[in-house]
């Protein structure tokens, strides 16, 4: 009964971090699509909220890294930023990566569905996985930096967003610590995968 | 003496005012928060910062110095993500941050003893922003905190590689 109760908590929970997400999200893309970022740490600390796929897409990183518990609860998060930046600083240095946004839509998906199925890669794959669609993230982010003296202002305060997207993922991804909250963390998975197929379906 | 007075409070906060400085002594405290010989560490920043003062004083043109500052950055903050810091490479990027950092500020007053008043001021804050965040960050010892450190490590890391990659492009 108690575990019955946990489940529908989990599930409001995720059902509400979803709708959240939704709502706070004016754009559909990962980027300013005019290029026109504004400056300063807020610039930057606003960027990575309002783009949906990217939100999401960090928010399972977080959640997946709570799901396979230590060290990649620890190692994903770490890892994904200094990743994102290379994909970033690639393309401010003007390098093109194709596919850009199927790969950004494709790590929800990718990302969710290893939440939904409980998936336990061993954490080198895990992080294989992570820090390959960090680059296709940064990558989508890089060109969006204000060039000048604003730009460390402005890269801070992305970087800090978007390890706190991160944490607020291991947040709520350690509720799988009891047996109902498995159950609706792995519900947010199957939303983050609809959410992922919604915005591939758009990049295709 | 109200204009030396500014000078040297001009100098006390450029640290705090400069993104590029802040990043880096954040980094610099961080990795020396887990440094057993945390005043040898001090110590040669305040020798390098020392060096690169004077070298603003025998009017060196300008340098790259804002460029290898963020490289530093970016590597310190890469070794406190990885929780790696061997003894010599952690002394060497000290150095070089406290030179960099040096010949990143030069004061911008007219008269001589303002300019040095900025640059005793930037010397001490640079030094008390590194004693007290690293004395700080040296309590932080639940598996918790150490943990937060260090994706505190990587975002410095990540925020310096961005900016070194803008400065790039953009020279």
């Amino acid at each position: 009964m108690r575990d019955h109760e946990h489940s529908n908590i989990a599930g409001a929970l995720g059902v509400a971090l979803i709708a959240a997400l939704v709502g706070a999200s004016q754009t559909a893309s990962a980027h300013i699509v005019d290029g026109s970022a504004t400056g300063g740490f807020m610039g930057g600390f606003a960027h990575p909220l309002f783009g949906l796929d990217h939100v999401v897409a960090m928010v399972a990183v977080g959640l997946w890294g709570a799901f396979l518990g230590p060290p990649a609860i620890w190692l994903l998060p770490i890892t994904f930023p200094m990743v994102m930046a290379t994909g970033g600083a690639i393309a401010i240095l003007g390098v093109p990566v194709p596919g850009v946004e199927i790969g950004i839509a494709l790590s929800a998906i990718v990302l969710g569905g290893m939440i939904a199925l409980a998936a336990r890669p061993p954490i080198a794959i895990a992080a294989l996985i992570v820090g390959a669609f960090a680059i296709f993230h940064g990558h989508a982010h890089g060109a969006e930096l204000p060039p000048g003296t604003d730009a460390v202002a402005f890269s801070v305060g992305f970087v800090m967003a978007t390890g706190l997207l991160h944490l607020a993922g291991i947040a709520f991804g350690l509720l799988t610590r009891w047996p109902a909250g498995r159950i609706g963390v792995r519900v947010v998975g199957v939303g983050i995968v609809l959410v992922g197929t919604a915005f591939l379906s758009k990049a295709i | 003496m109200s204009g030396l007075l500014q000078a040297l409070i001009d100098g006390l906060l450029n640290p705090m005012t400069t993104p590029a400085h802040g990043l880096t002594l954040l980094a610099l405290a961080l990795l020396m928060a887990r440094q057993p010989q945390r005043f040898v560490v001090l110590l040669i920043f305040a020798l390098a910062l020392a060096a690169g003062f004077l070298a603003i004083v025998l009017a060196v043109e300008t340098t790259p110095a804002r460029t290898v500052l963020l490289a530093d950055a970016a590597a310190l903050g890469v070794m406190v993500a990885a929780s790696w810091a061997p003894k010599l490479l952690a002394w060497l990027l000290t150095a070089i941050a406290g030179a960099a950092l040096a010949l990143d500020s030069p004061p911008q007053a007219v008269r001589i003893a303002e300019a040095y008043a900025t640059l005793a001021g930037t010397a001490v804050g640079a030094c008390a922003i590194l004693v007290v965040v690293a004395a700080i960050a040296g309590h932080a010892n639940a598996d918790w905190q150490r943990l937060g450190l260090r994706i505190l490590g990587s975002w410095i890391a990540a925020s310096a590689i961005l900016v070194l990659a803008v400065q790039l492009r953009l020279s």
